[in-house]
């Protein structure tokens, strides 16, 4: 069985690349899917531990009947699909308003 | 079982409905109504509140015939409104209550029925006005708020009233808004009454604290309570409600307090509230200017309501009166000062209607004479009386105006007495009507003002101060005025008598003798021929005839004469002309029958218990023999006016008046500036508040605009300008500034803080409490030996310790939290040495 600490490693080279990206990229599109990458890396470990948990921890007297963490991850997608939908509709506008998806570009409120 | 029984009235609420009725649909729908439906509805709103009054004045009279000199009162409960607290914390509840007794079933009567004759006045008066409907639904109003002021049952209701004629007298004085001297004249009248209700006021204050009670019967009860022997219970007048100044106010600290009788107190409460509603020295300003509202507006306030309310209030509460002598001498004093005054001011006018004011003046001024010296029936009868020739007078001036106003549009021209004379030909009723009441006010033997004002003269002399007999309050001295006073208001009102009968003949003389000098009076029939076209044949009759007369502006061209008012004005003049020859008869059928007096007598009787009112050291038998002498001077008074008026205006035409002015000019100006007393408020009261506005103006302008709010907004464009710097208005800037501050609270919640509070427990014991965090564990080293005194790791956070007085213990904490992070802090745990108390 693969430990949990491979999972942890995995989801946190996920956050920061989601993260990183989130940071450098100019692009909405981008940004919105750096987003969601981070998200993903969060229900992978959620769902790591849950699986940890089975074996080792305090709800080890109930074995196979937590599952936590698997449901935490079901609603993390389902936040992220209503923040796609959002951020979809906002970028949509966003290039309507200004014919660019750059982030940079869109600073109406400073001007 | 009775329709209407004493306790239970309900026919009050017809009296009061119908006129409240008649201002609601008037004023709501009375443009559209039309004028036919707005005249109707005026008219029988007062009409049948009237009626109504007839009846209850009727069963009243048959209640009173059955009680001999009970003070009998129909009463009507509305509704409970509110209940207050007295000074012996007594519960003081405060109803929606009317009653009439003989004293308000009279002011009912005359308040509705000269009303209603003055709303008959108006409808062909104000018959084109654009305000048609607005007018009668003021007037209405007025009526009603008068009623609520006489029919009230205690003294808050009473100045729901009087605060309700007030408003109205405003409204209808600033009647015609589109001059700025009627709005002005509105407003002076709406605060010089305003000054006279803080007076009212008070009183009401006073009372509740004093006698426990607003209603008449509760304040007539407990009015002995009023009279208060000790010094405690005296009313400090300066330090206002006692109490000392000190600091830099200590200057205005007197040596010894100034403290009144409770009585006295609520005396010149009351009679500052009755000066400014009966326009009385010092607050009579008000009235004169009145004259800017419609004449049926003067006609209603001058002589049915609103000034009259002063002096009911007086004979209302006169129980309270009687109580200060003070008080009473007082309002004699203002009476008797107000009515040579005014009488001076009416010599010289030349405005018809500010003559007639400045009589009212006068006038109200007798009647705070009569009241003033203790007797209330005079001085009520006078205001009788004067309802009815006032409203006379007024309304014939308006008849005459109404003619003169045909070629001269000019309000204060066809208001200048210079202009009119000899209107006794084309006038006739005007005139006969005009003449009755002209009689009445200078008191021709046997005409109502006749009886009224003699005796007020009469009882000016007699009364020597109005005060309780000792009996009543054995301990007190009370206030005694010098014994010459009665004397010398006689005097006073004999004089004003003189000058009231100089200058109405003067008036009379003027308007309708001599010769006509408003426009040249051409031949009916030349006349005619030229304006064939626009001229209706029956002159006058019309309307639209009166319009065209109108249009005929220059008055140098010959025009036709003045015309007589149409019927709906002649009958009122008519009906009131009798009454104010006949009024007097009411109270004098001849030898000592006095009805007017008997009727009234169970109002005053309280009043009358227990007072004195005869001159000291004289008797009954005294004062009736002073009655021929008094009358002697009453004739005289009359004679000597009239006849020096006569002497001027009709033999010399007015040539001895000239004379005078000319050989004077510095006191006629004075007298015709009214003795410039408006200008002298001006530069006192108003340039006192004027100069304390402007120096709130500037504060305001200069330190809280100039100072405050700079500074203020300089502050906020400060920190604002730093801000903005950080809105870069791109996206990468917030995510990387927010990510900051995610790490920032990340890294606070993944290290320890070991935080700790000390509590002293008692018996030099204290507790250490460690801050609690996420799966935080707690290791201490109490013992100062740098080693932990436990190897592991505890939830525990308290750590309890044993300090000696002056000694300090060091104490160690180590926090571990969940990520195995150890972070320790070093606790001084300190014991002060107790203060040592004494050597």
């Amino acid at each position: 069985m693969i430990p949990v600490d491979h999972y942890i490693i995995l989801s946190s080279v996920l956050f920061l690349l989601g993260g990183l990206g989130f940071l450098i990229r100019r692009n909405v599109l981008v940004a919105l899917m750096c987003i969601d990458v981070m998200l993903n890396a969060v229900n992978l470990a959620l769902v790591a531990f849950n699986r940890g948990h089975l074996h080792s921890g305090p709800l080890q007297t109930y074995p196979g009947q937590s599952h936590t963490g698997q449901i935490f991850a079901f609603f993390v997608i389902a936040v992220e699909a209503a923040e796609v939908a959002v951020g979809l509709a906002i970028v949509l506008s966003l290039f309507r308003l200004t014919r660019t998806v750059r982030s940079d570009e869109a600073h109406l409120l400073r001007n | 079982m009775m329709l209407f029984p004493t306790d239970d009235y309900s026919l009050i609420a017809v009296i009061l409905g119908m006129p409240l009725l008649g201002a609601f649909i008037n004023g709501v729908w009375g443009k559209r109504l039309g004028d036919t439906a707005v005249r109707v509805m005026a008219l029988a709103s007062v009409g049948v509140s009237f009626a109504a009054s007839l009846v209850a004045f009727a069963s009243l009279a048959q209640f009173a015939g059955e009680e001999h000199a009970a003070h009998v009162r129909l009463t009507w409960n509305a509704w409970e409104w509110m209940h207050t607290t007295g000074g012996v914390g007594n519960v003081v509840p405060v109803a929606v209550r009317f009653s009439i007794d003989a004293l308000s079933g009279v002011m009912m009567l005359v308040v509705t029925g000269v009303g209603f004759l003055i709303h008959l006045y108006a409808t062909s008066y104000m018959a084109g006005d654009k305000g048609f409907a607005r007018f009668f639904a003021y007037l209405n109003l007025f009526i009603f708020s008068m009623l609520v002021l006489i029919l009230a049952d205690n003294l808050a209701l009473l100045f729901v009233g009087w605060e309700g004629v007030g408003l109205c007298s405003y409204l209808l004085i600033g009647f015609w808004y589109e001059d700025r001297a009627n709005t002005t004249a509105g407003k002076k009248a709406f605060i010089a009454n305003r000054i006279g209700d803080f007076g009212l006021l008070v009183a009401m204050f006073l009372l509740v604290h004093y006698t426990g009670s607003l209603d008449w019967t509760g304040i007539e009860n407990g009015a002995s309570s009023l009279v208060v022997t000790s010094a405690a219970g005296r009313v400090s007048v300066w330090p206002p409600g006692g109490g000392e100044y000190t600091g830099f106010l200590h200057f205005l600290q007197p040596h010894a307090a100034l403290t009144v009788l409770p009585a006295t107190a609520v005396g010149l409460a009351l009679l500052l509230g009755c000066t400014g509603k009966s326009a009385q020295i010092p607050l009579y300003v008000w009235l004169p200017d009145a004259m800017a509202g419609p004449t049926p507006v003067s006609a209603l306030i001058h002589a049915a309501t609103m000034v009259t309310a002063g002096i009911y209030l007086v004979c209302r509460l006169a129980f309270v009166f009687v109580l200060s002598p003070f008080t009473m001498t007082a309002i004699a004093v203002v009476g008797a000062s107000t009515a040579l005054f005014a009488a001076t001011i009416a010599l010289v006018q030349t405005d018809i209607k500010k003559v007639l004011a400045y009589s009212t003046v006068s006038q109200l001024g007798f009647m705070f004479l009569g009241v003033g010296v203790g007797a209330f029936e005079a001085g009520f009868f006078h205001v009788f009386t004067h309802a009815f020739f006032k409203a006379c007078l007024f309304l014939g001036a308006g008849s005459i105006i109404h003619a003169m106003h045909a070629r001269i549009h000019d309000g204060d021209k066809s208001q200048d007495l210079r202009n009119m004379g000899g209107l006794r030909k084309w006038l006739p009723h005007t005139h006969w009507t005009f003449l009755a009441a002209t009689l009445a006010i200078i008191g021709f033997p046997f005409t109502s003002g006749f009886f009224s004002k003699e005796e007020i003269l009469y009882r000016a002399l007699v009364n020597h101060s109005v005060h309780p007999s000792a009996s009543r309050f054995p301990k007190y001295h009370f206030f005694e005025p010098p014994q010459a006073l009665g004397v010398v208001l006689f005097w006073v009102a004999v004089f004003a008598a003189t000058l009231t009968a100089f200058y109405m003949c003067r008036l009379y003389f003027l308007t309708f003798w001599g010769d006509f000098k408003g426009w040249t009076v051409g031949r009916p029939s030349l006349l005619a021929k030229q304006e064939l076209e626009a001229e209706d044949p029956e002159p006058h009759a019309t309307d639209d005839d009166h319009e065209a007369g109108h249009k005929a502006g220059d008055l140098s061209m010959p025009g036709y004469a003045p015309h007589e008012s149409p019927w709906q004005m002649t009958i009122p003049l008519m009906i009131l002309a009798v009454f104010a020859v006949g009024a007097g008869l009411l109270n004098h059928l001849g030898g000592d029958q006095r009805p007017m007096d008997h009727w009234l007598e169970p109002v005053f009787k309280a009043a009358r218990e227990g007072a004195v009112v005869i001159a000291r050291g004289h008797t009954e038998a005294w004062a009736q023999a002073q009655e021929p002498f008094v009358t002697t001077f009453g004739v005289l008074a009359f004679a000597c006016g009239t006849g020096l008026a006569w002497w001027m205006y009709i033999a010399k035409k007015g040539a001895p008046a000239a004379r005078l002015a000319t050989a004077m000019p510095g006191l006629h100006g004075l007298v015709l500036h009214k003795w410039k007393i408006d200008e002298l408020y001006d530069a006192t009261i108003l340039a006192g508040v004027d100069s304390v506005a402007e120096t709130s103006a500037a504060v305001d302008k200069y330190v809280v605009d100039g100072l405050l709010a700079r500074f203020t907004s300089l502050l906020v464009a400060a920190a604002g300008s730093i801000l903005r710097a950080l809105q870069t208005g791109v996206v990468h800037v917030y995510g990387a500034t927010m990510v900051v501050g995610l790490v920032a609270i990340g890294w606070f919640f993944a290290t320890p803080h070991p935080n700790a509070t000390v509590a002293e427990t008692g018996n030099d014991d204290y507790v250490v409490t460690a801050a609690p965090g996420l799966g935080y564990g707690y290791r201490w080293d109490a013992d100062g030996d740098g080693t932990p005194d436990k190897p592991d790791f505890s939830p525990d956070a308290t750590l309890k310790l044993h300090v000696e007085a002056g000694k300090t213990t060091t104490v160690t904490l180590e926090v571990r939290n969940a990520f195995g992070l150890v972070k320790s802090r070093v606790i001084q745990v300190a014991h002060a040495r107790a203060p040592i108390a004494a050597l």
